[in-house]
């Protein structure tokens, strides 16, 4: 099997983006990888889209056809993945696996969604597609509900408590106002959402017990990769080649009830321990971390699962800043899903960019973790069914 | 003979209990199983309130939780509870057999829980 590396990176700012439709999203963050690389009219051999939702939102189908003639890159091979909200690591992942085992060689990856062209309700519907049809869906059951229910587990079993949730939510709009391509770009302040009188206006209950600031914004957006083996990247591109050192995947049962221990995220330690595995790394190897914190609750907990503090630690790291910038293990220093945004589909392709971002020391030193070689993402599906992480390194 | 309209899914090799159904034992693979019926009360696993509710529900905020039957089937639910402060984990709930929404204006039965008093 061949080396796989990164070799061009794009996304566009998410947020609100009424004047862009779906395709042009998926567009404008494709074009920019493939200007990042300056691969210049090198062919692309295959495009994998992710996308969760244009089916039922947009009510189109065919992205990854729409997208491969957008970009006048036909007769490229084209595929959609939906994997829900880890449809961006998917592709990614399918991507990986078409370079390494010879069957491709320049492989563009592109995820993106449009969610705001509905009302939350809707939008809120949309996700909430992905739980059980017959035992989960029509209860009304939400995404937010099953990350309520599983908080109020954690604090009951595991020593989490409201005021690490608080601090992981205003760590994450810190950095994310540092991100330009964050949708939200607002400080927050401990008085403002937790101890003062008005918190409870500022910071209304959404799932108890999870309040707003708990949860990621409703967002557009797009993030593309471009990746080929790693013996063409010198030859193909003077950019810093990132390697995709490994990667792992696995599921968990659909319903949440059906799991022996519902505060196992039984997928998310499988996957991370498999990426690790595969890039001969350990989780002290890591240098920065994209997790997928759709909750404040995902952060704390995966931190633990993918083994950078034991069970119950998380909580403790996150009081004391160890997984702020500059902190011993810095976790979403582009604000991650909670002051980016969450579009579905694009998440797990942004987590990507910006750790590549990280590994090649592009950003500004606001917020470049000094000499990072080794990064982690982890993109969460489902309420944890179908979670994939990568382990990436910087070529040396 | 339980009115409510869940079936679980005993494993004949290993008892495992399932449900929803699957082709296969989660535990074992076993291919075999008896369907049971949910009997009794159920314990209160876990629970939410929640505020932001999806589309084709005009309620304020629902209540959901996942409880245990005591023949082990474990089930999603709405809780029928004013308040989050009438609930703990291990409680007691008596299950009913309710309209949990309507769609078209037409009803979609499921499990309803109701705190024991
Ligand atoms: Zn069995």
């Amino acid at each position: 099997m061949r080396d796989v590396a990164i070799i061009g990176v794009g996304m566009i700012p998410f947020g609100r983006r009424d004047q862009d439709s779906l395709i042009d999203m998926l567009a404008y963050a494709s074009m920019k990888a493939l200007d990042d690389a300056h691969l210049g009219d090198k062919a692309v051999d295959a495009v994998y889209v992710a996308n969760m939702g244009g089916g039922i939102l947009q009510h189109q189908t065919g992205i990854a056809s729409a997208l491969v003639d957008r970009l006048s890159l036909l007769p490229a091979a084209a595929d959609l993945v939906e994997n829900g909200p880890a449809s961006g690591a998917s592709a990614i992942k399918n991507g990986v696996q078409a370079i390494a085992s010879g069957y491709s060689d320049v492989v563009l990856v592109a995820g993106g969604e449009k969610m705001r062209e509905v009302t939350g309700w809707r939008a809120t519907d949309f996700v909430a597609t992905l739980t059980h049809p017959e035992s989960e869906y029509p209860y009304g059951i939400t995404l937010p509900g099953m990350a309520g229910m599983f908080t109020r587990l954690y604090m009951e079993q595991h020593g989490l408590t409201a005021e690490a949730l608080v601090a992981v939510a205003i760590k994450n709009q810190e950095m994310g106002a540092l991100n330009p391509y964050a949708h939200v770009e607002m400080m927050i302040t401990k008085e403002g959402i937790f101890d003062s009188p008005h918190s409870v206006v500022n910071n209304p209950l959404v799932a108890d017990p999870l309040r707003l600031y708990d949860a990621c914004p409703v967002s557009d957006g797009a993030a593309a990769v471009l990746m080929c083996p790693l013996e063409m990247a010198r030859e193909l591109t003077e950019k810093q080649p990132v390697v995709v050192a490994g990667f792992g995947q696995a599921t968990d049962t659909h319903t949440l009830q059906e799991r022996d221990d519902p505060t196992d995220l039984k997928a998310v330690r499988l996957a991370a321990q498999q990426a690790f595995d595969r890039a001969k790394l350990k989780p002290s190897d890591v240098d920065v971390a994209e997790l997928h914190d759709a909750f404040t609750v995902l952060e704390i907990a995966e931190s633990e699962h993918v083994g950078f503090f034991g069970k119950g630690e998380g909580s403790k790291a996150a009081l004391a800043g160890l997984t702020r910038f500059g902190g011993k293990i810095p976790i979403n220093v582009s604000g991650g899903l909670k002051a980016r945004g969450h579009p579905v589909g694009a998440t797990g392709v942004a987590q990507v960019v910006e750790i590549t971002w990280q590994l090649r020391h592009e950003l500004p030193k606001e917020r470049q973790v000094k000499n990072a070689k080794v990064g982690l993402t982890v993109n969460f599906g489902g309420f944890g069914n179908n979670v994939l992480a990568f382990v990436l390194r910087r070529a040396s | 003979m339980s009115n409510l309209q869940i079936t679980g899914y005993k494993c004949k090799h290993c008892g495992r209990i399932h449900y929803p159904r699957h082709e296969q034992c989660l535990q074992c693979h076993g291919r075999e199983f008896e369907s049971i019926a949910p009997e009794g009360n159920a314990t209160l696993l876990a629970y939410t309130q929640i505020f932001n509710l999806p589309w084709g529900f005009d309620e304020r905020f629902l209540i959901i939780g996942v409880a245990q039957f005591g023949n082990g089937i474990k089930s999603m639910g709405q809780i029928k509870a004013e308040s989050l402060d009438q609930l703990h984990t291990g409680m007691q709930l008596r299950p009913v057999w309710e309209p949990v929404r309507y769609v078209y204006g037409e009803p979609v039965y499921g499990l309803k829980l109701e705190p024991m008093g």
